[in-house]
């Protein structure tokens, strides 16, 4: 019996996710991305794969196709450059607000292993743009237990939108 | 500060229209550019009409659209059109608008299907754009409804090159060979190296970005002197490599209709290493090079392109690059358009190409690698598009336009550097020994200039002696 089959065992892993996904949004929204990389495994996989409007609906979202697959290098580099302060996109930082929904525990494949559904709607205002930008979104996480805490071990980011309204993804989903 | 144009004031549009050209023209006389025609709504509708509908536009690539029945849906301007292979293998480009009442027949960005049915009264129509049927024909017509009248609107023309299709709305130009002329010479070494040659990775990254579309042409045509300064955090990162050289290195080259490219001189940084465009041995070792000339083999080994503009709004990038920090070292290729959506907003599109002969791996790394630098959310491009963002801004100014600001593109004028045209020169066009002098981003205004004007007699070329001055890559040698 797996600790999803057990009502106290979701509760448990839900209020982790929860904890997890909540605390993660506050941390970007609050420009702490080097406290936000802490709690990245050193294996994870961050996908945005590229969707379109098709009929059916199964042929949406083309996982072989990328806005960005990135491993944990590829987020280390852009942390990196939004702190030389010349990644002109970020400067100054946007600001933020990321609102986490309709958190669902969705499977435990190992007991160290917690799949989690979630909603993201985040609001950007850029530099000085007259404007806000709204980027909604849905995530497929994969989050590992360990003795250090809760690791991010895989997202994927699906975008509502086939034609994004915010003119870069220079924040993080 | 606002992102939309101000209301063009009361009156005859199209002669204030001709008033800003003249404006254009005077300014271009002394390599300067208007603010206004960045963001105005009469440029912008003038545009759509003068250019959009009157030109060679890229549409799709041929392995977008492998199979029979397959369609993507892509734009010319501000219309909606359908891409379709149709079961001849024949390619097609239809408009989107329903002959009965306008309600856009496909709704979808790609797919496969044979037919396309409106969903307003169900008027039919085939993949070749043909009206195949008209629901309860009997009780509501009485007869066939003639599709020789009532069939989708269908581009007159299209052709392709290397697998790139393009589509004129206009029967009335030339062969896309000729339009492209040195652009199509150019991308056949940038995709033809190898008989397979090179196929989508995917489909297209899609942002909308409040800038005009002529900025980010300009800026591919060969804008070498902003990636110093934009692109320094690449550089910090080791996402790239000796970038204050992006200029001095640059090698220009100039075509006829507004094309143009940049090349660099890689080699004389990496040496034997930098030739066909830093690519790693396992790719660059299988391109056939043995149907080159002389001046062809010099550019794709010592000059290659690394980025270009097909007039109007069609751009290409070619860099090697890291996977990541201190990571072996790819070439990325990425073929993009920019969609105007309004006289102040694009819609930008990229694809990333690989190539055929490339093992699904090696295809990923190169994929993923193009998009980390140029893409929505590529270290790169994510920066360019702040950059247009503000021209537009400018270009909406009540200030600027009062004070009739103009843009500086006097960078050749006055430069150390020695800017003139390579005399040793054999291909097509104009080639210059620096990224320096902005020629590029005047070729192109002075095109777009020539095209929005529209035919007159002085436009008539002279037989015999070569017209001067005006643009120097529509000197035919």
């Amino acid at each position: 019996m797996t600790a999803t089959e057990t009502a106290g065992g979701l509760d448990q892993l839900l209020t982790l996710a929860s904890q997890f996904l909540a605390r993660e949004a506050r941390l970007l929204d609050e420009g702490r991305e080097e406290e936000w990389f802490e709690l990245l495994d050193d294996d994870i996989l961050y996908v945005i794969p590229i969707r379109q409007a098709t009929q059916p609906r199964s042929d949406e979202i083309d996982r072989s196709a990328y806005r960005l697959r990135d491993t944990k290098a590829h987020l280390r580099t852009r942390i990196d450059r939004s702190q030389t302060g010349l990644a002109y996109s970020e400067v100054p930082p946007s600001r933020t607000m990321r609102l986490v929904g309709s958190v669902e525990v969705t499977g435990a494949p190992q007991p160290d292993l917690v799949d989690v559904s979630s909603a993201l709607l985040v609001y950007r205002q850029r530099g000085i743009d007259p404007h806000y930008d709204l980027i909604p979104c849905r995530r497929n996480d994969r989050l590992r237990l360990t003795g250090d805490g809760v690791r991010l071990l895989s997202r994927e980011v699906v975008l509502t939108e086939t034609s994004l309204t915010t003119p870069n993804l220079a924040v993080i989903l | 500060m606002t992102d939309h144009p101000p209301t063009p004031p009361a009156g005859d549009r199209s002669a204030r229209l001709a008033g800003l050209l003249e404006r254009v023209e005077e300014q271009l006389a002394d390599d300067l550019v208007p603010v206004e025609i960045f963001n105005d709504e009469d440029v912008f509708r003038g545009e759509m009409e003068r250019i959009f509908t009157h030109t060679w536009v890229f549409v799709a690539h041929e392995t977008e659209i492998p199979k029979s029945g397959d369609f993507v849906q892509r734009r010319i301007g501000l219309d909606p059109v359908i891409v379709t292979r149709d079961g001849e293998g024949g390619i097609n480009v239809l408009s989107n608008y329903c002959r009965h009442r306008g309600t856009q027949v496909c709704q979808t960005d790609a797919g496969n299907s044979r037919f396309f049915k409106c969903p307003y009264h169900g008027w039919t129509y085939s993949n070749t754009g043909e009206l195949v049927g008209t629901p309860m024909l009997q009780r509501a017509y009485g007869e066939r409804v003639d599709p020789t009248d009532w069939s989708l609107l269908k581009a007159p023309r299209v052709e392709s090159r290397q697998g790139f299709v393009f589509a004129s709305l206009s029967e009335d130009v030339p062969p896309l060979d000729e339009y492209l002329g040195g652009a199509g010479w150019m991308l056949d070494l940038i995709v033809g190296l190898h008989p397979d040659g090179m196929r989508v990775a995917g489909p297209p990254d899609r942002y909308k970005v409040r800038a005009n579309w002529k900025s980010a042409a300009e800026n591919f045509a060969g804008d070498v002197y902003h990636v110093p300064n934009l692109h320094a955090s690449g550089e910090q990162v080791r996402m790239a490599y000796g970038i204050d050289g992006a200029a001095d290195l640059g090698r220009s080259y100039e075509f006829e209709n507004g094309h143009n490219f940049m090349g660099h001189a890689w080699t004389e940084v990496l040496g034997p290493d930098g030739v066909l465009w830093g690519y790693p041995p396992r790719v660059k070792d299988h391109f056939d090079l043995s149907e080159l000339d002389e001046t062809q083999l010099r550019v794709v080994r010592d000059e290659p392109p690394t980025v270009g503009n097909i007039f109007p709004n069609f751009s290409f990038i070619r860099v090697f690059s890291p996977t990541v920090p201190g990571g072996p070292l790819v070439a990325f290729t990425s073929f993009r358009q920019w969609q105007p959506i309004g006289p102040g907003e694009i819609e930008l599109w990229s694809w990333q190409f690989v190539w055929k002969f490339q093992s699904d791996e090696d295809a990923l790394e190169d994929y993923v690698t193009g998009q980390f630098q140029f893409g929505s959310a590529g270290i790169f491009e994510q920066d360019d598009t702040v950059a247009w963002e503000g021209i537009a801004r400018a270009g909406a100014s009540p200030w600027a336009r009062k004070a009739e600001m103009s843009f500086h593109y006097q960078q050749g004028n006055k430069s150390e550097i020695d800017q003139s045209p390579d005399p040793d020169w054999k291909g097509p066009g104009l080639h210059r020994l620096t990224g320096y002098g902005e020629h590029n981003q005047l070729n192109f205004y002075r095109h777009w200039l020539k095209v929005m004007k529209g035919p007159e007699p002085t436009d008539v070329k002279p037989t015999g002696a070569a017209p001067t001055g005006v643009e120097p890559a529509e000197v035919q040698s």
